[in-house]
């Protein structure tokens, strides 16, 4: 186990280094093409060009390379990573320094305001699409061609087929917006419902009761597969030899379906849920967005419309590495589930 | 709740304001007037350190936090706030005498340091300021700044030669002495601009502080710090003691898209939100009604043309294009009439403003052929018209060349394909090889700021490379006039040189259509610098 978990996180290196790269390329590319980021901070007045050199030239965009289509800045590449030396220091990822975004402040800052908020809002994400996902695929499996099945094989194949974004502006209007305003009519209804569970957006005063929302649709993204999967597989093993033979046994239902059936069902959904804790970080970006959850997500989507390479490249770094932790966690996880796993 | 108690805070505000009006006895501010929470629509602000911050959103903070020589009232004329005097004998070298009293939050006074000090520290190019060039007119502005050795590399560049700008000088702790490189009759409007707040010594020792947390010396100070992405509250600065903040506190909620914020705006979490976006201005003002403000405002969009290209050289060409465009019915069928279109190039809210002062502007299509005709009919082929990707203005743009095709039988083909950094850097190099969309807001309420740059000869945003000496001279016998006044009637001039010759197509200017909530009592709004929230009042809660 502990030999496998090295090798597992060696393996990390090459793998941060290649995403690294990439996203290294594609940036420096992308600047070639499209000109320096700078100037757009001046929109459609045109700054002197010593106030334009002196801001560029403090935010490291002045190599040449830069300029030169298809040029993959290699020496800016090494920099970035921190085994190169700029003005005479290295000063890089492996110094801690991830960079600043356009105003000068640092990246690692601005992850470390909007992470809480992604850690959040994944949370219950996660929770949602868990508890629902997991009971919804059991009651449908342990009732195959019943009314269950039926509802849950249906309302999966609506969920999935709306996109998150068209879900999440429904929500916001229909949910957040107007029954909100109805129950913010009723004097009753105590604030951090009507106020913070159901509201358009984010709310300083309630942290977590106005991140149920965005939560919810987030976790909605992933819960249809999960419902899916889980049927399937308690389908599959209610079948199975050794479900019969605890049956024959006269153990109850209860544990029968809570003990046996659902521990073994559930290897394929841990997986998905795991590779689910990747996709709430995609879906975040339209999920935050649309909520204006502070969080990575809306981040993430920001640096991309304004052309704000480091921060992009330094938050998908971190992004990756936390993606193959968990990766790591689910395979680790797997042993715990099936006893036959072995790391050796 | 909020929605209860409001009502009755309604009733008692309309019982109050009937009751003043018949008392005839001039009223001293009843305690009603002040107080309550005013919650602001806002985007994330660049920088909350007035060097660092030209973006509208950080300049809406900033001036509550910070104040600075002169206000401008309602018709755009500079008003002394911190300055008692800024005066000139010839427009060159201005002497500016500061009232004493004003203190920064940290308890360090406004004094001519810390005018000269902020001015230092944002023209010194390392630095790094976005507000930097604003000060280029200062003496001694070129030697703070330092040039690339090799022109384009990474190569450390050299210490610029000076620290400090030669054309500032202290007199005493109230007095300094600005010498400008060229005449500039707007000196004390441009002032008012935030790029030339005062700054503390405490700040310039830890920017970054400083911008996390201001030290202001404005009506309102920041409670905390700047929660980035969430929001920043500010609360009455009671040391502040020029006109005080009438609410107890502003937080200015930070959204990253407008329309979450509206939708905050309809759950009732929002006092005032500035620009509803465009699909829902019509169903806001049905649903608002006198809570629904709209208004011109300085926002210019034009049609620049590339005079280094012979095939927009001849005058008559040019007046022909802007005659055949009908600007009301694109604004009315793309903009659902949210603009206003141009008359001249200056804002409707500018002293100084004619109404119909382009003569070229018009639609006339019979005007528009004629005119072509003369200048012997286009021969340049298909015109491509340029816009930046991704912003929207492709309709528009279409609408333009169909205009052109239908009216003048000219072809065109639209590119919309460059990113907004490489289509500035290309407007920059002047490399369009047709017509192009851009813009212009001014910093400062001067006639000239709308002329000067754009049309200037080497004038900063000069892009469709025009130069005319005629113009020039007008413009710098405006800056060089004694009174306003009379600088005003050099611009108009100016101006009409412009909309005879039109190196650029003037389109439209923007309108600002605002909502406030039932919790606002009045809502003041200036055509210069937007909405005035330190005087917004609220209705008192329950």
């Amino acid at each position: 186990m502990g030999r496998y978990v090295i090798r597992r996180l060696l393996q990390f290196i090459p793998t941060v280094l290649g995403t690294l790269f990439l996203l290294h390329y594609l940036t420096s590319v992308g600047m070639q093409l499209t000109g320096n980021p700078v100037r757009a901070l001046f929109g459609d007045k045109t700054p002197p060009k010593s106030t334009l050199d002196a801001i560029t030239r403090a935010l490291h965009l002045d190599d040449p390379c830069l300029k030169q289509p298809g040029n993959p800045c290699f020496n800016l590449f090494f920099q970035r990573i921190g085994v190169a030396k700029v003005n005479g220091h290295f000063d890089g990822y492996l110094q801690g320094n991830f960079g600043t975004d356009l105003h000068f402040r640092a990246v690692t800052e601005i992850v470390g305001d909007a992470m809480p908020f992604t850690l959040k809002i994944t949370l219950i994400a996660f929770l949602v699409e868990a508890i629902v996902g997991i009971l919804a695929g059991v009651l449908a499996g342990t009732r195959s061609g019943g009314f269950m099945d039926y509802f849950v094989k249906i309302s999966t194949v609506l969920v999935i087929s709306v996109p998150v974004f068209v879900l999440g502006l429904l929500i916001q209007e229909y949910v957040g917006v107007q029954f909100g305003n109805w129950l913010r009519g009723m004097s009753w209804v105590p604030e951090w419902i009507s106020r913070g569970m159901f509201g358009a957006a984010y709310k300083r005063d309630y942290p977590f009761a106005s991140l149920m929302l965005p939560g919810v649709v987030l976790g909605l993204l992933g819960l249809a597969t999960t419902a899916r999967l889980t049927r399937t597989s308690v389908q599959e093993n209610l079948r199975a030899d050794f479900v019969r033979t605890a049956r024959a046994k006269g153990l109850t239902t209860k544990r029968v379906i809570g003990v046996h059936t659902l521990r073994n069902s559930l290897i394929p959904v841990v997986t998905n849920l795991g590779l689910s804790l990747a996709v709430y970080l995609t879906g975040a970006i339209v999920t935050e967005g649309i909520f204006n959850v502070p969080g990575i997500g809306n981040k993430i989507g920001r640096a991309i419309f304004q052309g704000e390479s480091v921060v992009l490249i330094g938050i998908t770094t971190m992004l990756v590495l936390a993606y193959l932790s968990i990766t790591l966690l689910v395979d680790l996880l797997y042993a715990v589930l099936d006893p036959r796993i072995r790391y050796e | 709740m909020r929605g209860k108690s409001l009502k009755a805070a309604v009733a008692t505000a309309a019982v109050a304001l009937i009751a003043a009006g018949c008392t005839s006895t001039p009223e001293p501010e009843t305690p009603s007037d002040t107080g309550g929470e005013l919650r602001i629509y806002a985007s994330e602000p660049a920088s909350l350190f007035p060097p660092m911050a030209d973006d509208n959103p950080s300049i809406v903070v900033i001036r509550q936090i910070y104040k600075g020589l002169v206000e401008y009232d309602t018709k755009g004329a500079p008003v002394n706030v911190i300055a008692d005097s800024i005066t000139s004998s010839d427009n060159k070298v201005w002497t500016i005498k500061l009232k004493s009293g004003f203190k920064f939050t940290n308890d360090e006074p406004v004094t001519a340091d810390s005018f000269i000090n902020a001015w230092n520290f944002t023209a010194y190019g390392p630095n790094a300021a976005t507000n930097s060039y604003f000060l280029s007119n200062i003496g001694g502005y070129d030697a703070l700044q330092s040039k690339d050795p090799d022109g384009d590399g990474p190569k450390t560049a050299p210490e610029p030669a000076a620290k400090t700008l030669s054309g500032l000088k202290k007199i005493d702790d109230t007095t300094f002495e600005v010498t400008l490189t060229k005449a500039f009759s707007g000196f004390p409007a441009q002032v008012g601009y935030s790029g030339y707040f005062p700054v503390a010594k405490a700040c310039l020792d830890d920017v970054k502080a400083c911008t996390e947390k201001p030290i202001g010396n404005g009506a309102y100070k920041i409670e905390g710090s700047w929660e980035h992405n969430v929001q920043v509250k500010l609360s009455r600065n009671d040391a502040y003691t020029a006109s005080k903040g009438k609410a107890d506190t502003l937080v200015f909620k930070i959204y990253d898209k407008q329309e979450t914020g509206y939708a905050d705006f309809k759950a009732g979490e929002l006092d005032i939100f500035e620009a509803v976006p465009s699909a829902e201005v019509k169903a806001a003002m049905a649903q608002y009604g006198e809570r629904f403000f709209q208004k011109p405002s300085n926002n210019f969009t034009y049609v620049g043309l590339p005079l280094y290209d012979a095939r927009f050289q001849d005058k008559k060409i040019r007046q022909a294009l802007s005659l055949a465009i009908d600007r009301q019915a694109i604004i009315d069928a793309v903009f659902d009439g949210r603009f206003s279109a141009a008359q001249g190039v200056v804002s409707p809210n500018f002293l100084g403003y004619r109404d119909g002062a382009c003569a070229n502007c018009k639609y006339d299509p019979v005007k528009a052929k004629s005119l072509l005709d003369e200048a012997g009919g286009w021969k340049g082929g298909k015109i491509v018209l340029w816009a930046n990707a991704g912003a929207g203005h492709e309709k528009w743009m279409q609408a333009v060349g169909d205009g052109w095709k239908k009216d003048l039988g000219i072809d065109y083909e639209l590119n919309t394909s460059l990113q907004f950094p490489e289509y500035l850097a290309k407007g920059d190099q002047k490399k369009f090889d047709g017509p192009f969309r851009l813009g212009w807001g001014p910093d400062y309420p001067w006639f000239e700021t709308y002329l000067a740059p754009l049309y200037g000869t080497g004038g900063s945003s000069n892009n469709s490379g025009y130069t005319n000496p005629a113009f020039d001279q007008l413009v710098e016998q405006g800056n060089g006039a004694k009174t306003q006044d009379e600088g005003i009637k050099f611009y108009q001039q100016a101006e009409d040189v412009i909309v005879d010759d039109l190196p650029v197509i003037p389109m439209w200017f923007g309108k600002v259509s605002d909502v406030y909530s039932e919790n606002v009592k009045t809502f003041v709004f200036n055509p210069i610098s937007g909405v005035e929230y330190d005087k917004v009042v609220l209705n008192p809660a329950k």
